[in-house]
């Protein structure tokens, strides 16, 4: 993800990728999900998502560092 | 009796979710002796800013049968469930309505498309409820999700909005099946063409070419299919079966 941790809404290889390499990833429901890849930023528990992105918000929970 | 219940803002990003509560409330309705009750839908609402969803802003609804005098039970037993178990920090809201057939419910219906493109405020949705003489409670925070609830049951009123919630879950990707074998499922109920509208025949192969949804349309649980260039019929990925909810899977 960029310096503001967004990615814009379908970004979906780069999604994988940052997921896949990062430790906080946490999957969401399955009903959540919307990128084809399990690990993937768009179908993790700590992005919200805004008109054409995803934000990261993991920084809200450093009380679980994963 | 036939009611409509839907919950919204029940869960923060490190809670369980607002969908499996639903499921659980149903579940407790049917240990209650009532039902059957349909499956959850979840339908998503309007992004924005200044709307404070925690990451994705839906609700979630179903629909059941109970007697003529459980109408206030069913509300008991939401309420005390929602109070149970939403997470810190939500705002959890819920709406049960009492169905009347001979009732207009176009009100509320466009108050559940609205809430899909614009912000909506509570006094808005207690306004609403009031003109529709249904049961809309806040259960903590600042009760913000009576706004999402109500929506709820208006777009599940309405009909064609919604994704299964676990629909399709089961179903591996890149593998053909039989209309026929896909309308066991309990989430379809019909696979139509997306562009045509048109059913698909049993005896005709499908290609599930990644994860897909089940939709309400038409008040039917229904799989969305394209036909390619090559006369295969092929599965709509998740994304763009959200998008195409925008515009209530009409193009």
């Amino acid at each position: 993800m960029n310096s503001k941790k967004t990615l814009p809404a379908d970004a979906w290889e780069r999604g994988q990728a940052i997921a896949l390499a990062c430790a906080a990833f946490e999957q969401d429901v399955e009903e959540e999900w919307v990128a084809q890849e399990p690990v993937s930023c768009y179908n993790c528990r700590y992005r919200r998502f805004t008109a054409a992105a995803i934000l990261c918000m993991k920084s809200r929970f450093p009380e679980n560092p994963k | 009796m036939k009611f409509y219940l839907c919950i919204d803002d029940t869960d923060n990003l490190d809670s369980i979710g607002t969908g499996t509560i639903a499921e659980q409330i149903r579940e407790k309705l049917v240990a209650r002796g009532y039902g059957p009750c349909s499956l959850v839908t979840r339908h998503q609402l309007y992004i924005h800013e200044d709307i404070p969803y925690t990451s994705h802003n839906s609700s979630m609804c179903f629909c059941g049968e109970a007697p003529d005098s459980a109408f206030a039970d069913v509300i008991e037993i939401a309420s005390g469930h929602l109070d149970a178990v939403a997470a810190e920090g939500s705002d959890p809201g819920l709406c049960v309505l009492e169905f009347d057939a001979e009732r207009d419910y176009q009100e509320l219906i466009a108050f559940g498309k609205n809430a899909k493109k614009k912000i909506l405020t509570k006094a808005d949705a207690i306004s609403c409820a009031q003109n529709n003489r249904l049961h809309l409670s806040e259960h903590g925070g600042t009760g913000q999700g009576i706004i999402g609830a109500l929506a709820g049951v208006g777009l599940r009123i309405f009909g064609s909005d919604g994704e299964v919630k676990a629909g399709m879950k089961n179903i591996e990707i890149n593998q053909h099946y039989r209309v026929s074998e896909l309308k066991e499922l309990p989430e379809l109920t019909r696979v139509l063409e997306f562009r045509t509208k048109e059913p698909l025949d049993d005896a005709v192969e499908v290609e599930v070419c990644g994860r897909t949804k089940t939709v309400l349309y038409r008040h039917e649980y229904v799989l969305f299919v394209v036909r390619s260039a090559a006369g295969i019929y092929q599965t709509i990925n998740k994304s763009e079966i959200r998008r195409m909810g925008e515009y209530f899977y009409e193009q």
